[in-house]
């Protein structure tokens, strides 16, 4: 069996919902084009075989989530949320920063969430939030501290990336999360766990 | 060279069960944290699962906090025996020394980004050798290259002398190439014209701990972390030194130890200490000496110093001028001290002396430094007074802002602190460097002192101080190994500008195929006055390489070799190979004999790097990491020195290394360790106990307590001291890039945190000058002092920066350096601070590249510069690289 995915953007209208099982989110996309989507299916093909027979070799997705109303939202007071699932490290925060963000949604752009363990070795970063300098730590463990306002950037310290950043749209009012950008810490896959 | 916008992966191959694990040590910091890499081929598509039983954990994902987690930036595909693998590098879990907890910091964290990829920003590693050609650098056959450089190497000696050839290169890029570099330039060629990467001249980075007796890495990293008082000078430890931080100082200080902090920045560490209630002495650059006296002074003067210790250890006025052992006033410091300056006959001679100078009263040093009085005096009591009857241990660490402030006096007067204090011979109570590079270098030869034209008031010749020598002419043969020699000296346009004169401008350049010719070409260039660049680097680096030599080498280094190095509490590991080396790259030492070879020289026939190894192993006895008995050992057991090492694993074994009767071997936890009680039957076998193992460094065993005079400084302070709006200009390196320089600018990741140089400013110094975050600015001097060409001098008071200045021996040249401005509140206010080593912005050019009179060295952290905006960097509007944020956040 050989695998490949196959990207092709498909526009807001055609997308069908985010369930698991149906199809999985490019990254990449989310960056760079923050906000307009696409689709990746993966399909499976036999060699030999003359017509590949298409099933979903990815059985997970990001799930269109509701996270908060921005009205909840009030200038640095983070509310906890967990994305993009039930399990082990989807503790996550979003915040109103009150300055413009990499990543922001809303007027203002400053509205971000980030996933809440440190990417060095796994310390909870719950409750660190600075809003003087719009940060996340010094991580409990070794001190690392991340920039909320640059996507998570290390600020000082030994974490191997950026904080992983949970992306976000907004419908009417409501704060959709709708993928995470970066490897949660502990996950070999951000969906597979 | 690389795109900032690094774009982070979201999921990352596991190793499978049965991938190959092979142990490692990370390539940057001193501490040299262990490491596993797991490599297993692409082919086949094996990778390991999230369960227990699929990967080469043994754990299930996700993974425990402090687990075996696998960042995307810790995976790599590599070559190895022309086939493409993965490797996941990441720190070893079960690491006993060093990287407790399996903690890394970012730069090893990420160390697999240093592996040669052709996908990545490492494309541009040198893969084959280069000839100047037409003013291009072209590849050309190894042998083709090789003789010509031997040929014009061989000619300069015959024709300018040894002395012409000029020798720079690393000291610590493991033990079998510096073996090899120094056999062939110091036992063979026999050149004074010599040094390594970070001093003008072969020279001790910290003379004051030469003359009182103190190895420069004598402790172990526990004794950090048992201290109850620990001071730390010129370095914050957590940003450089991390896991030596976070392991053990961290682990020390929430055991109640006292940290005390002596540097101008307040980041992370020092935020940590003060929070834990330590102290932070946030002095003005230069002005340590001074609140170190006045340290000591106040202890002396409470009477809190370790007369016990003192009455022991110190020698009187008969010991410090027995020269025992060595004859008669020969010791290195007793050469240095004719002048008087230093020597005294004792403690209580040198608490006379430091009472009777008023610039070390409490009160003065704290207004020149620029600090609290009230610091000083909580600074002694923590490390003097005794707490409930008892003496609290006391240990001192310093670095390079520190010692390459003041070079001498500061490290003796730390020295003389140390002592006083009982710090430097027993478990928590020590005194030592915290270390910059890892110690790789074993010396293959001796420095032919005695052929240095260069001499100080005093009995010795001097070591040659190759930037001067340089400078004059002399040198027409530069062989370069693995350093940028102009941006990591002083940088100057002094330096820069003497180096095309005497390469690109000169008028014999290469416009020929034929080999005859070019080397007739190259000849003529040195017999005319000119200059030969010889590089030896990994990457082209400019512009010594880029612009200025003629031939380069591509090297071999770490995972692509296996090689031996010690960390900075002196173990030594085997860092083996484990992927193929890029093209035609080859090892230093390889590079070194065919040099050798072509030469003429004998003793380079060696096959593979243990080889190297094996044979530099009986001139490390004796030495801080002798491994010479491991050898013995290896070779009773039918192994060799490398299999026999690799044994250790990521643990290693502290030099110097024993071989116990029964033929095992036994490690050196710390040097100079009064309470450690050496075998009856002595040193048996080929064991080598000497002096460093109970006692100090000294003639007689004992430390020398010795002066730290601020006269022979403060001529140049003053006159360095900003004038008008000029503010106190200094360097160094952050956490994430320490060390590590060479492979930043090909790591994605450390490129989108950090891709400019940068100018930490204070809100105060900003706003008088209408500066933000995000500028860009312009730092720059109009009076960047550099010596002309040697010393000049006949009396003693011409040794100095104002005697120089008398004689007319001090250029003033200008320096400019761009940088992205960071305004913060974690720098002290008038002083601002640049990474030391961006080599497209290099910041030391503001430094003063005048050396110490006494040791040698530059003082690298002493600047001034003016600032100003020169525009709107891309980072004050986009979000996806750097941030302006402080670093002192807790």
């Amino acid at each position: 069996m050989q695998s490949q995915s196959i990207t092709k953007p498909v526009s807001d209208e055609t997308l069908p919902d985010h369930a698991p099982g149906k199809c999985l989110m490019d990254r990449r996309s989310f960056l760079l084009t923050s906000g307009l989507t696409t689709a990746t299916v993966m399909v499976a093909m036999t060699p030999g075989v003359a017509d590949a027979q298409k099933v979903p070799a990815v059985v997970s997705t990001y799930p269109r989530k509701f996270v908060a109303k921005i009205g909840d939202l009030k200038p640095d007071v983070p509310i906890d949320f967990t994305y993009p699932d039930e399990g082990a490290y989807a503790e996550s925060m979003i915040v109103r920063l009150g300055v413009p963000a990499g990543g922001g949604i809303g007027q203002d752009r400053d509205i971000v969430a980030f996933n809440n363990y440190c990417t060095h070795q796994g310390g909870d970063l719950g409750a660190t939030y600075k809003g003087d300098t719009k940060s996340l730590g010094a991580c409990p463990l070794h001190l690392s501290t991340y920039d909320l306002t640059r996507h998570g950037i290390l600020i000082s310290g030994q974490a191997y990336q950026s904080l992983p950043q949970v992306l976000l749209e907004l419908e009417g009012d409501k704060i959709m999360a709708v993928g995470v950008f970066g490897l949660i810490f502990g996950r070999y896959d951000n969906l597979q766990g | 060279m690389t795109t900032p916008y690094y774009i982070p992966e979201t999921d990352v191959p596991l190793p499978p069960k049965d991938a190959e694990v092979l142990s490692t040590a990370c390539d940057y910091c001193i501490v040299a944290c262990g490491f596993k890499v797991h490599r297993w081929p692409v082919a086949g598509n094996r990778n390991g699962g999230p369960k227990a039983d699929d990967n080469a954990f043994g754990v299930d994902f996700p993974v425990e906090p402090l687990g075996p987690w696998v960042a995307p930036n810790q995976h790599n595909i590599v070559l190895h025996e022309g086939e493409p693998h993965h490797v996941v590098i990441i720190p070893d879990k079960s690491a006993e020394h060093v990287n407790t907890d399996g903690d890394s910091s970012l730069r090893g964290g990420c160390i697999a980004q240093k592996c040669y990829n052709p996908q990545t920003p490492t494309r541009d590693r040198l893969k084959s050798p280069m000839m100047r050609i037409y003013g291009i650098l072209q590849p050309v056959p190894w042998d083709f290259a090789l003789d010509i450089a031997a040929e014009v190497g061989k000619h300069v000696i015959e024709k300018h002398g040894e002395i012409a050839y000029g020798m720079k290169t690393y000291s610590y890029q493991f033990i079998e190439n510096t073996y090899a570099i120094t056999k062939y330039a110091l036992r063979h060629i026999s050149t004074p014209n010599f040094t390594f990467h970070d001093t003008p001249s072969d020279v001790s980075s910290t003379p004051g701990f030469r003359d009182a007796g103190f190895d420069n890495f004598g402790p172990a990293y526990e004794d950090w972390k048992n201290a109850e008082t620990l001071l730390m000078c010129g370095t914050d430890p957590y940003e450089t030194k991390t896991i030596l931080f976070t392991q053990w100082i961290m682990k020390g200080i929430q055991n109640g130890q006292k940290a005390i902090m002596m540097v101008p920045r307040r980041t992370a560490g020092v935020a940590y200490v003060e929070k834990m209630g330590g102290l932070w002495l946030d002095i003005d650059l230069g002005t340590d000496l001074l609140v170190v006296n006045a340290i000591a002074r106040t202890i002396v003067e409470n009477g809190w110093q370790d007369s016990d210790w003192i009455q022991k250890w110190v020698n009187n006025k008969w010991e410090s001028s027995s020269g025992f052992g060595q004859g008669t006033r020969n010791t290195p410091w007793q050469w240095r001290t004719t002048w008087g300056k230093f020597q005294t006959k004792g403690f209580e001679d040198w608490k006379k002396w430091l009472l009777a100078q008023d610039e070390f009263t409490v009160e003065n040093a704290a207004k020149v430094a620029k600090i609290d009085p009230a610091k000083i005096l909580k600074a002694a009591e923590w490390m003097g007074k005794p707490r409930g009857g008892k003496r609290p241990k006391t240990s001192i660490m310093i670095e390079k802002g520190f010692y390459w402030s003041n070079n001498t006096a500061n490290t003796e007067a730390i020295s003389a602190l140390a002592i006083i204090c009982g710090a430097g011979g027993r478990p928590g109570q020590v005194v030592g460097r915290a270390g910059g590079h890892q110690r790789g270098g074993q010396r293959g030869g001796k420095y032919p002192r005695n052929k240095s034209p260069m001499k100080v008031p005093g009995r010795r010749r001097r070591a040659l101080d190759t930037d001067t020598w340089m400078m004059a002419g002399h040198t027409r043969f530069a062989h370069v190994i693995g350093t940028t020699w102009i941006q990591s000296m002083c940088g100057s346009q002094q330096l820069a500008k003497r180096f095309h004169e005497l390469t690109v401008a000169n008028p014999h350049q290469v416009r020929s195929y034929d080999k005859q010719e070019i080397i007739d070409t190259l000849k003529a260039r040195a017999d005319s006055g000119g200059m030969v660049v010889i590089n030896q680097d990994i990457y082209l680096v400019d512009p010594i390489g880029n612009r200025f030599a003629d031939i380069v080498f591509p090297a071999a280094t770490w995972g692509e070799e296996d090689f031996m190095r010690a960390n900075g509490e002196r173990r030594l590991r085997v860092y083996h190979k484990f992927y193929d080396p890029p093209g035609e790259a080859k090892p230093d030492w390889w590079i070194i004999a065919q040099l050798a070879k072509r030469m003429g020289f004998d003793g380079f026939d060696w096959k593979n790097s243990n080889d190297v190894a094996e044979e530099s192993s009986r001139f490390s006895r004796g030495s801080r990491k002798d491994f010479h008995m491991i050898k013995v050992a290896a070779h009773r057991e039918g192994k060799t020195l490398h299999q026999k090492l690799g044994e250790f694993g990521t643990n290693g074994i502290q030099g110097p290394v024993f071989m116990r009767e029964d033929g095992s071997l036994e490690g050196t936890k710390r040097l100079h360790d009064t309470t450690r009680v050496l075998p009856e039957t002595g040193p048996a076998s080929g064991n080598v106990f000497n002096k460093k193992l109970t006692h100090f460094n000294s003639q007689t065993g004992k430390c020398n307590i010795q002066k730290s005079p601020w006269s022979l400084f403060s001529d140049y302070w003053e006159w360095m001291k900003p004038k008008g709006d000029e503010l106190w200009c200094t360097s160094g390196r952050t956490n994430e890039r320490w060390q590590s320089g060479f492979d930043d600018r090909r790591r994605p990741y450390i490129v989108q945190r950090w891709p400019d140089n940068y100018v930490e400013i204070h809100p105060d110094d900003a706003a008088a000058r209408g500066i933000e975050s995000g500028d860009m600015l312009m730092v720059y001097s109009e009076r960047v002092p550099g010596l002309k060409e040697t010393t000049l001098g006949i009396e003693g008071s011409d040794y100095s920066f104002s005697g120089q200045m008398k004689r007319g021996n001090v250029e003033l040249s200008k320096a400019a350096v761009t940088g992205v401005a960071m305004v913060t509140r974690h720098i002290k206010k008038g002083v601002i601070y640049m990474d030391f080593l961006h080599t497209s912005q290099p910041a030391n050019a503001l430094e003063g590249r005048i050396v110490d009179w006494i040791s040698g060295n530059y003082n690298y952290k002493m600047g001034v510069a003016k600032v100003k905006k020169i525009g709107v960097s891309p980072y004050k509007t986009t979000f996806r690289s750097m941030s302006f944020a402080p670093r002192d956040i807790i």
